[in-house]
């Protein structure tokens, strides 16, 4: 069954860290029209030379403070303001 | 006799690295020979200047570079993953070993154990 409709664009939200097996669920699920956010333990993601970010992947600041990755942001960093914003503005959010 | 620690595990996720510390300081208070060893994401234990007051949590920082003072022999890192966090010597804290065969580093003490 293929469906006609636009996909419907999904927020991923992941905090387990590389190398854990659900960290490398999530990747494969995200879709082109997808958002990521890395929060707690995913944010090491940014340090792993062995992962791949989509594009559309933002870091959460305090974890990315926490652990002094604040020099080598592959993506943008966002504050839980913003976190919510994304949360509002997605129809369907997965929570890894 | 002696005691190997090994920390697989990221800082701050989960309790789990922080329990091997504590693990690791009270053997040396009880004069147990004791040594540490981090791998994997464990590694990112020994990034240099941690600011996790936001997610309200307290840096290593200061108890590993203290460690040799309490009695624990030597920390050590395990290369390839310091390699694949982009861990070189500028940003891992002072006082760690690097380590290139973990079989060597854990045969060398009759007692393993991991954190978590």
């Amino acid at each position: 069954m293929t469906s006609t409709q636009p996909a419907n664009p999904t927020l991923h939200i992941l905090n387990k860290p590389p190398g854990h097996p659900r960290f490398e669920t999530c990747l494969q699920a995200i879709q082109d029209c997808d958002q990521l956010v890395l929060t707690e333990n995913a944010v090491l993601a940014l340090a792993d030379r062995s992962v791949t970010l989509p594009a559309a992947c933002k870091a959460m600041k305090a974890d990315v403070d926490a652990r002094a990755l604040n020099e080598q942001t592959r993506t943008g960093t966002i504050d839980y303001a913003e976190l919510v914003r994304l949360t509002a503005k997605h129809s369907r959010i997965i929570s890894w | 006799m002696s005691t190997l620690i090994i920390v697989d595990q990221p800082p701050y996720g989960t309790w789990a690295g922080r329990e091997a510390l504590d693990m690791v300081f009270s053997l040396a208070a009880f004069d147990q020979p004791a040594a540490l060893l981090f791998t994997g994401a464990g590694v990112n234990w020994l990034r240099k200047q941690q600011a996790p007051d936001a997610i309200g949590q307290k840096s290593v920082e200061k108890n590993l570079s203290a460690a040799p003072m309490f009695g624990v022999e030597e920390i050590l890192a395990d290369t390839a993953s310091c390699e694949r966090f982009g861990l070189g010597p500028e940003q891992l804290v002072s006082g760690v070993t690097l380590a290139e065969n973990l079989q060597d580093v854990m045969n060398a003490h009759s007692n393993v154990a991991f954190a978590g």
